[in-house]
């Protein structure tokens, strides 16, 4: 019994674990507008890009938050305009500006010596050198999150819906949009230190669409999708304790377990009709539902 | 042209009522980026009436109800709306056409109705006692009260017409604008919505729709608006505008138009009728609809 209590003992461990939870319930709660707008790779690539802005703040010698928020923040914003050019497309652009930011920070690794630990930490996380200054940055990203889905709750889901139909209904969905891509780059720069830049996408998408193969209904999707994803993380740091595992690894690893036995769940309840299960799995997929 | 015999008056209302001008289109090139779709209209809509836009795809339909809906590029002229005392901008219902609808996302048909009353409803997410009661009131005005808590895909083609329809009567629009209500559905769904709207125009409710269906929905409406190739090809009653002449302008095609008095029906296969194969798919001469 011992045993199992023996890494609450370490100041470092419950921080990561604190920290670990927070991050997964904000990249559940926020990966819910992510999964439904079909924007999975947009976290996959900001994370990316972000990771190029920790280099460039580091070897710059500022502060990797206000080095990576500027970067976030001007990554979303270019990625938002080439977007918005038919001839480019959304996918493409994202592709385009992440991957040049995220080899601008290898080359300036490669340019000044090798991969140190702090960028270790950026590429797959380091959940036990979390400071008690990054926790609390965590938590401020939490509650903005938090503050901004409350008080756009409507406009942020008309907006996911369908976009098009909403500023007709006179949602400003361009500044609903700028709102929550700046929400998602605030998101990632809190997730890297936890997560890293490889792992964040992960948790932005699986605790939501296990939660889509759950529910039918948008409210109790994002409120499992937190759950999962704060649960996930708190379980996964304290198992990697014992496995002596990647902390973020096993996170992640855990809310791909939880997917499959959602999955199971699902298709075994899909044999009774009624259930609507069959109809769910078909929505993940993303085929058309006659 | 073919007259066939003369008939009782005409059961329909008359085109142009004498309500004021809702909204105009003053010589307007509209589209979007730097592609005009709709190039020199002139069109005034008045408060009151149920106007049809047909023309074959592509032809601009869609992009006039969104011109009107504030969605386009307004390359040159001007769009000028009347609102309501007090308000900035006219309140429009909006009910795209279904195959535009992500079917796949978790919401109820209460939650997705509710959206159409984003505004009114406040800062909070969740809706007041008042706005329940208005959303028992409109589902049960449209015959789908009971649906409340069913998901949006678990419905059939009318009760979503009828949804989305729901939606766009919530907010107390000043001005109902439908793309293609009718495509898609069954005849007696189609004929379902098709009363349900005259019922809607009777009790006071401006409707611009945009239709494919010249026989069984554009001959029975007061008015119709034909578009071809970007321009405005036809506006007047279907007696006025449903002729040979102006459906080949439109539609790039031979058609016959079958007249009994009120009634009109349009051939848009002439080839057939011309031929042998005219006996096999009888041109109805009775009087349609009425």
């Amino acid at each position: 019994m011992g045993d199992l209590t023996e890494p609450f003992q370490f100041e470092f461990f419950v921080r990561g674990m604190v920290a670990a939870t927070l991050v997964g319930l904000l990249c559940g709660a926020v990966g819910v507008y992510v999964v439904l707008r079909s924007l999975a790779y947009i976290g996959h690539g900001l994370a990316h890009s972000i990771f190029g802005g920790a280099v460039v703040s580091f070897v710059s010698g500022i502060s990797f938050y206000i080095g990576a928020t500027l970067w976030g923040v001007f990554t979303v914003l270019l990625i938002n305009a080439a977007a918005r050019r038919r001839q480019i497309g959304g996918d493409a652009a994202i592709g385009i500006i992440t991957t040049c930011a995220f080899a601008l920070g290898v080359a300036l690794i490669s340019r000044h010596g090798q991969f140190t630990r702090d960028f270790d930490a950026a590429l797959f996380g380091e959940i036990l050198g979390i400071t008690s200054g990054d926790l609390a940055v965590i938590g401020g990203v939490l509650v903005l999150a938090a503050a901004v889905v409350f008080a756009f709750w409507k406009q942020l889901l008309f907006t996911t819906f369908d976009s098009d139909v909403a500023s007709t209904y006179g949602v400003p969905v361009p500044w609903v949009e700028a709102l929550f891509s700046l929400v998602l780059a605030a998101t990632v720069i809190a997730s890297l230190q936890v997560l890293g830049a490889t792992l964040i996408a992960a948790a932005l998408v699986i605790p939501p669409v296990t939660a889509r193969l759950l529910t039918d209904s948008f409210t109790r999707m994002f409120t499992l999708a937190a759950l999962l994803g704060g649960a996930s993380g708190l379980v996964g740091v304290y198992v990697s304790w014992f496995i002596d595992v990647s902390s973020g690894a096993t996170v992640v690893l855990l809310q791909g377990a939880l997917f499959a036995l959602a999955l199971v769940w699902a298709v075994a309840r899909s044999r009774w009709p009624g259930s609507g299960s069959g109809e769910r799995l078909a929505a993940i997929e993303g085929a058309a539902i006659d | 042209m073919v007259e066939l015999a003369p008939s009782a008056p005409g059961h329909r209302p008359p085109p142009h009522p004498d309500g004021e001008p809702l909204v105009e289109l003053r010589d307007l090139s509209t589209g979007y980026e730097r592609t005009p779709v709709l190039q020199n209209v002139d069109f005034t809509l008045r408060r009151g009436e149920f106007a049809g836009v047909v023309g074959p795809s592509g032809s601009g339909k869609t992009t006039l109800l969104r011109a009107i809906a504030g969605q386009t590029r307004r390359f040159a002229g001007a769009i000028e709306a009347t609102p309501r005392a007090g308000e900035r901008a006219l309140r429009l219902g909006y009910v795209p056409q279904v195959e535009a609808i992500n079917w796949n996302f978790p919401l109820t048909v209460g939650q997705a109705v509710l959206l159409g009353r984003w505004r009114e409803m406040g800062w909070r997410p969740w809706p007041r006692r008042h706005d329940r009661e208005l959303l028992a009131n409109i589902l049960e005005r449209l015959g789908i009260g009971h649906l409340a808590n069913r998901q949006i895909r678990a419905l059939s083609g009318g009760q979503q017409q009828r949804t989305f329809l729901a939606r766009a009567l919530i907010g107390d629009p000043d001005l109902l604008l439908l793309d293609e209500p009718t495509s898609g559905v069954d005849i007696k769904t189609r004929h379902e919505i098709m009363h349900l709207l005259g019922e809607l125009n009777r009790a006071g409710t401006t409707i611009l729709m945009s239709t494919h269906d010249l026989n069984a929905v554009a001959t029975h409406l007061p008015r119709l608006v034909c578009v071809g190739e970007g321009a405005l090809v036809a506006d007047g009653s279907p007696e006025e505008v449903l002729t040979p002449e102006v459906l080949r302008r439109t539609y790039g095609a031979e058609m016959l138009v079958l007249r009994r008095g009120d009634a009109i029906y349009v051939v848009e296969h002439l080839d057939d009728a011309m031929t042998g194969d005219a006996e096999e798919t009888p041109v109805p001469v009775a009087p349609v609809g009425g």
